[in-house]
């Protein structure tokens, strides 16, 4: 059931029908039924059953293999041809579901147009347009200016809407295409070659090959298998594993055991099948019509905007209905007051916050660079505030280039040449022990070279098959020469591949030897798991009984191997005697009918799989940032362990409580716990462990590596960390890491090594492969939180200033210092870019510093921030703008003293002999320009102060010379494109007097430069303590710092 | 004093507080602002032992333990009621007399910052406004562009440019008389001759000297509207059909009209037949503000500065129909049709007379 608490993500658009069905089937089938009779369900189950068998026409599973390659003229063994294959996928289509129905473009639109702020700003609008009808039903030539506040109005939220939703679609699509980079493979034949293509070009008649963790690329006729289980959880409901095989089992489809179906996983095993149905004609394609849609999930970004723009939407409402209250009891007129509450609204509303989203969809696509794969954006966010990463070793924190690196046998270790390009290898080959040894390695061995490659070196070759296997098989291509050619000689009878619970993995051969007719029986597997199997050992050719000695003599190679950190593989093999097993002796694996014990022990080996250059730094990184990097491991705990320590998860001069007892030469027990800073605790005593206890260990040690752990105890290892309150990031590859992905915080699938159903499950993919890409990931989450905090600082501190003329206007009545219109051409103007430029910012030094911001204790938008925006750099804003302000109507004749309470006087249309300070005498017009000269004046000064405001935003901590101005070339464009804006508004439309600027003497706008200086120096001094007293009130910290 | 020994334990995050966490934004704040407040107490209180630390640590869970404890017991439907509480309790908390999340010492400290940055702030724009005064001079406006070219007044005004009248009835017209009295009241002769002094026509009356010495100021006698006085006659024309209508033209400091090319006033029919005005009369008799008016040096020190007037009495306008009159100013620097502004140079009235 732990896979039902997170929501299935999706993983592309053809697999969502899957999903929701998976989904409602297990809702309504299981969750609300549970407590009710199970016949219930069982009625359900087989009423839906009916209902798919009904629309069902398919008998490919009653065939024979031979009718079959007739019905779909194709061939077993050799596969389709490449021209067969191009021009059935000509006349079929592609092998994928056509896309469900989304919801309709204009819905999303319309949802743009009255979400968040836009319904404040229509709300201006329709007031400023019953102002209008008051106005014109009391003066029939009353004057269009409302009319042409509310339309810019509805411009505005429509211009938004606009950009708002091209933004939304334009993101949608960055994660569409980002699906496409992780497309399914199928491995196919086709013209006898073994080849991967992408499952989109799979046609029927394709003979494909899939192993444990596949997804099924189409619905296939099994004509092989071994040991082969499905999920059909998500077709039929049944969550149990089924196993397939190749007979006719049932005459309904869904029932019989020789089909396998589109989008269902194989767990466990391998099959070959042949291609019976693609695209929308699978049994699934045929279904996804009745299931389709796609739940809307609100991201964090979302769930953390919501609350700001609510907050912001009620002080813009209650200041506003505060002074419309005020001015109505101060005897203003009630159109008049409404006029005011438009304007306290306008400039309450940050209307270019829209571009918060162009900031997530940045960091999206700079991440795709860096080979991490967001599948939903808001991954990016949770990654940032990651506290316990989970990793898997393999392929992750190593190269996952397995290189053979030790052998041992007949009592003794040899080294292997583990150099990048390795021609031959130069130990003692000349014992017959070697020579079993060698064959094994080259028999017991599922990994092929690619054909087409003879020309390329060996090491360079690529390889399908396993990180080991490839290792082995590239290793016995060095020594032995032509390793297929060697295979082909001796025949492959059976085979059980290997798995995590065997942990062995063995095939039966006839030999080369044509005198001898014995089988033989080669094994290969966890030394410890080998050993157990065996009653004999090889030494020097010579089979001799496996006794005490000889057994600790291997104990004692296997640690030394193991203990530096490699992987050691025992191989053992068994002559089957040919009386008992005759030539036509049929193997079934599944049954096991053949012998399992008294084999002889052949030998070891051990391969190394070096750390990757970059893991080490990103540990430090990791634990500078505060994320606890806890490895897990199927590994044994040395190898994990010694990885560990050349990765850095166990420090250098940590110990775990092994160490100090074997140091201080004293009983594990004894050993005082506290003392230990490292610990490795192993799945078998994870078994063991009760909740607390893990949690304890969990807590105690910071230093922490899971070694022989089942991919289920690394689901009750990501539990243990989320009980601790931790945002957990878990790496993992495998189908059985699925359940464990789905339930991190942030599951990551690997890209390379990983299984589709991994894939499906997490919500990051890595390219790569490379846990450094994690840290990077991690980065750019946190970076991205930075900058939409940043973003939104710079674009709240201005609405103090926009908000002030108002308020003193109201109050203090003087001639208004910023009309609305110009309002809208700051938030929409001037400001547009500069906010954009600040989700360009780099990181600051410290962002890989600090720990991991608290989900819910952390906010995006805090009160420090607000307060700070707000109270401080608003205010300081505000004084500047209205220093210009006051200096623009003093020079031309208003004294700041003869302004107060001149707003009657000044607005009386009749009176066009106004006295100034000076006693000369204003026409209405010319006070009414001089007033738009005001709203340019105090509208420079906002920009100007926006400058500095824009500069200090770049860092919250940080020096701006820590930083580097020109860093971020992007910011300067920003305040190029201010500047421009301004010159061009005031200058260039400056007679066009609709938009009430003016052209403005040259000297003004310098007047708030001591002002925007000011800023820089007071954020420059908050910053300073910031940095010199961490944490402490008074260096204002939790006050000052957002 | 148990609170001072308190330390700050933000990353330390018990499990009792996830409850909290999970569902009452409102005491989460609560705690955290108890951190806050704590953490600054420290500062003062300087070192503390790490043991006792962790006591108080354990101390502080149990109590919110206890609190949780008292939270689920409640009837659980009541969410309303609960979330009240909760709200009051961030209002007011009398256990730990904080409001607001903050104790009042915290207050007192935060209003304290507040005064003291405001009250910088006031320092610096009192700094800002004064070395603005410094570079404007009381005397003379630093510039005059906005308020050029000059605007002109008509008198009588009551708040409408329409005259309209009836002859015969003189309560239509009283408030005219009435308005212009008032307005010449300052240009009464004795009042000029005391006050003012007597300068050549046809020249500017420049006054050198330092900006602050008072200027003196050229007479402009009520005597000089002759028929428009009101000595006369005191209904100024109104009982007789011929209203007298007063022209100003708007201060300026420093404006002066070109020399030997007094501002003339010229009125005609705006629309219609021209015919409608037959004649009119100006006083002074070149309808023109002479030169001697100008320049006018600003109220502060030329203060019984007297605007010149041009008077003029439409003796003979077409009766009992709206007549659109337009006055304009002429003479150079002198603009009187920009289209925005009617009051620039011009000033355009209706005459309706009734009989």
């Amino acid at each position: 059931m732990l896979l039902l608490q997170k929501t299935p993500r999706i993983y592309s658009v053809e697999l969502n029908g899957a999903k929701d069905m998976k989904q409602t089937d297990k809702g309504d089938g299981k969750d609300k039924y549970r407590g009710l009779q199970d016949n219930c369900l069982e009625l359900g189950k087989n009423q839906r059953k009916e209902h798919l068998t009904k629309e069902i026409d398919l008998d490919d599973h009653k065939l024979s293999n031979k009718e079959l390659e007739t019905k779909y003229h194709t061939n077993i063994v050799t596969g389709l041809s490449s021209t067969q294959a191009a021009e059935l996928l000509a006349r079929d289509g592609p092998n994928a579901l056509s896309p469900p129905k989304e919801t309709p473009e204009i819905i999303k639109f319309l949802k743009q147009m009255v979400g968040g702020f836009s319904i404040l700003l229509w709300a201006g609008a329709i007031l400023c347009w019953i102002a209008y009808g008051i106005q014109y039903s009391n003066d029939k030539s009353s004057s269009l200016d409302n009319v042409y506040l509310g339309a810019v109005l509805a411009l505005v939220v429509i211009l938004t809407g606009i950009f708002a939703y091209y933004q939304e679609a334009k993101s949608t699509n960055i994660m569409a295409s980002f699906s496409k980079m992780i497309p399914q493979q199928a491995l196919v034949i086709r013209d006898s070659e073994k080849k991967i293509i992408p499952a989109e070009q799979l046609v029927v008649g394709d003979i494909v090959e899939i192993k444990g963790g596949d997804q099924i690329p189409a619905d296939i006729r099994l004509l092989f298998t071994q040991g082969c289980k499905v999920d059909n959880s998500s077709l039929t409901g049944e969550s149990e594993p089924q196993s397939r095989s190749c007979e006719f089992t049932h005459d309904d489809p869904l029932e019989t055991k020789n089909i396998g179906f589109y989008s269902t996983t194989c767990l466990e095993g391998t099959a070959t099948g042949m291609v019976i149905n693609t695209g929308d004609r699978t049994i699934i394609g045929q279904i996804a019509s009745l299931a389709s849609g796609v739940g809307n999930e609100k991201t964090p970004i979302a769930i953390e905007i919501q609350p700001f723009v609510h907050i912001v939407a009620g002080v813009a409402v209650s200041i506003g209905v505060l002074f419309f209250i005020i001015a109505v009891s101060m005897k203003y007129r009630v159109l008049d007051s409404i006029i005011f509450l438009i304007g306290i609204i306008v400039a309450n509303v940050p209307e270019g916050l829209a571009t918060v989203t162009v900031t997530l969809s940045l960091t999206a696509k700079r991440m795709a660079k860096k080979n991490c794969l967001v599948k939903n954006l808001e991954a990016v966010e949770t990654l940032g505030s990651t506290s316990i990463i989970c990793s898997d070793k393999t392929g992750t924190l190593t190269q996952n280039r397995m290189t053979v690196a030790h052998l041992w046998f007949d009592n003794q270790i040899f080294m292997a040449d583990t150099s990048e390009d390795q021609l031959k290898q130069t130990f003692d080959q000349s014992s017959g022990t070697w020579a079993s040894l060698s064959k094994i390695i080259a028999l017991c061995n599922r990994a092929e070279f690619r054909p087409g490659q003879e020309r390329v070196p060996i090491m360079k070759r690529v390889v399908v098959g396993d990180a080991s296997e490839t290792a082995l098989l590239k290793f016995s291509e060095v020594v032995l020469g032509d390793v297929m050619e060697i295979r082909k000689r001796n025949h492959k009878v059976a085979e059980i591949p290997f798995n995590s619970t065997n942990k062995f993995q063995l095939s039966i051969h006839k030999t080369d030897d044509p005198i001898d007719k014995r089988f033989l029986m080669v094994m290969k597997g966890a030394p410890e798991k080998v050993l157990e199997k065996c009653s004999t050992i090889m030494v020097n050719g010579q089979e001799q009984p496996l006794n005490n000695t000889t057994a600790e003599a291997f104990y004692t190679a296997y640690m030394e191997l193991g203990g530096l950190g490699e992987r050691v593989l025992g191989f053992c093999h068994l002559y089957l005697p040919a009386d008992e097993f005759p030539e036509t002796y049929s193997f079934d694996v599944d049954a096991m009918n053949f012998p399992m014990s008294n084999l002889c022990f052949v030998g070891l080996l051990s391969m190394i799989d070096p750390p990757r250059s970059t893991v080490p730094d990103a540990i430090t990184k990791c634990r500078s940032a505060g994320i606890k990097v806890i490895m897990v491991t199927g590994d044994h705990p040395i190898t994990a362990k010694a990885i560990a320590k050349s990765v850095g998860i166990i420090s250098a001069n940590s110990e775990t409580v092994e160490d100090i007892a074997k140091r201080l030469n004293i009983a594990v027990e004894q050993v005082n716990k506290q003392d230990a800073k490292a610990a490795v605790v192993t799945g078998t005593e994870l078994k063991d462990m009760s909740e607390d206890q893990l949690d304890e260990v969990l807590t105690s040690y910071p230093e922490i590596v899971f070694a022989r752990t089942s991919p289920q105890q690394k689901l009750i290892i990501v539990e243990g960390c989320q009980r601790q309150d931790a945002v957990v990031a878990v790496t993992g590859d495998g189908v059985n890491d699925s359940p464990a992905l789905k339930k991190a915080d942030i599951g990551i699938a690997m890209g390379i090594a990983g299984s589709d159903a991994a894939k499906n499950a997490a919500d990051m993919v890595l390219l790569d492969d490379n846990f450094a890409s994690i840290v990077t990931g991690v980065e750019e989450g946190r970076l991205i939180f930075d900058n939409l905090k940043k973003t939104i600082a710079y674009t709240l501190t201005k609405n103090i200033a926009e908000l002030c003329p108002f308020l003193i206007y109201i109050i203090v009545g003087v001639p208004l210092p910023l009309g609305t219109i110009t309002i809208l051409f700051i938030d929409l103007g001037t400001d547009i870019v500069p906010s954009i430029a600040l989700a360009y910012e780099k990181a600051e030094s410290d962002i890989m510093n600090r720990k991991p911001r608290h989900k819910k204790k952390d906010r995006l938008v805090n009160e420090p921030l607000a307060v700070y925006s707000y109270l401080h750099i608003g205010i300081m804003q505000s004084l500047g703008a209205f220093l210009v302000y006051f200096t623009v109507y003093a020079q031309e004749g208003f004294r700041p003293s003869t302004l107060i309470n001149l707003r009657v006087e000044w607005e009386k249309d009749f009176v066009n002999n106004l006295e100034d300070s000076y006693g000369q005498e204003w026409t209405r017009y010319q006070r009414k320009y001089l007033e738009w000269t005001g709203y340019t004046a105090f509208f420079i000064g906002i920009m100007v102060q926006q400058i500095a405001d824009l500069i200090i935003r770049k860092t919250r901590r940080n020096s701006i010379f820590q930083q580097g101005l020109f860093r971020n070339k992007v910011i300067w464009v920003g305040i190029a494109s201010q500047i421009i804006i301004a010159l061009i508004l005031s200058y260039g439309l400056g007679s066009i007097t609709a938009l009430n600027f003016t052209m403005l003497r040259p000297q003004y706008w310098f007047v708030a430069v001591p002002h925007a200086i000011l800023i820089w120096v007071y954020d420059e001094m908050r910053k300073l303590f910031i940095r010199l007293y961490p944490g402490s009130k008074a260096g204002g910290d939790k006050n000052m710092y957002y | 004093m148990r609170r001072q020994l308190r330390s700050r334990r933000a990353p330390v995050f018990p499990h009792s507080y996830r409850y909290r966490l999970d569902d009452q934004d409102e005491v989460n704040q609560n705690y955290l602002a108890d951190e806050e407040e704590e953490a600054e107490e420290e500062a003062r209180v300087m070192v503390v032992p790490n043991l006792e630390e962790e006591e108080e640590e354990e101390e502080v869970k149990e109590e919110e333990e206890k609190d949780e404890e008292e939270g689920q017991g409640q009837p659980t439907g009541n969410t309303w009621w609960r979330k009240l509480q909760i709200m009051n309790e961030y209002l007011w908390d009398p256990e730990k007399r904080m409001s607001l999340a903050r104790t009042g010492q915290s207050w007192s400290l935060i209003l304290v910052i507040y005064f003291f940055f405001y009250a910088s702030l006031a320092a610096v724009i009192t700094l800002c406004m004064y070395t603005l005064f410094l570079t404007i001079g009381p005397y003379m406006p630093t510039f005059t562009e906005r308020v050029k070219p000059p605007g002109v007044m008509i008198r009588p005004f009551a708040h409408s440019l329409n005259f309209n009248f009836n002859v015969s009835e003189p309560d239509t017209w009283q408030h005219y008389v009435i308005s212009l009295n008032g307005f010449l009241q300052g240009y009464n002769d004795s009042l000029q001759e005391e006050m003012n002094v007597d300068c050549p026509p046809g020249q500017y009356f420049i006054q050198d000297g330092n900006e602050d010495e008072d200027k003196k100021a050229c007479q402009f006698k009520r005597s000089f509207l002759k028929n428009c006085s009101g000595l006369e006659d005191p209904t100024f024309g109104y009982s007789t059909g011929q209203p007298c209508i007063l022209l100003k033209m708007n201060r300026i400091v420093g404006f002066r009209p070109e020399l030997g090319d007094p501002v003339k006033v010229s009125c005609k029919v705006q629309r219609g037949d021209e015919n409608d005005i037959r004649s009119i009369n100006y006083y002074p008799e070149s309808a023109s503000f002479d030169l001697r008016y100008y320049p006018y040096y600003g109220k502060m020190t030329h203060v019984n500065y007297t605007s010149p007037l041009v008077a003029m009495h439409f003796t003979d306008v077409v009766k009992n129909q709206a007549v659109p009159v337009q006055c304009q100013l002429k003479g150079k620097g002198i603009i009187n049709d920009v289209i925005n502004d009617r009051f620039v140079g011009r000033v355009i009235f209706t005459l309706n007379i009734e009989t």
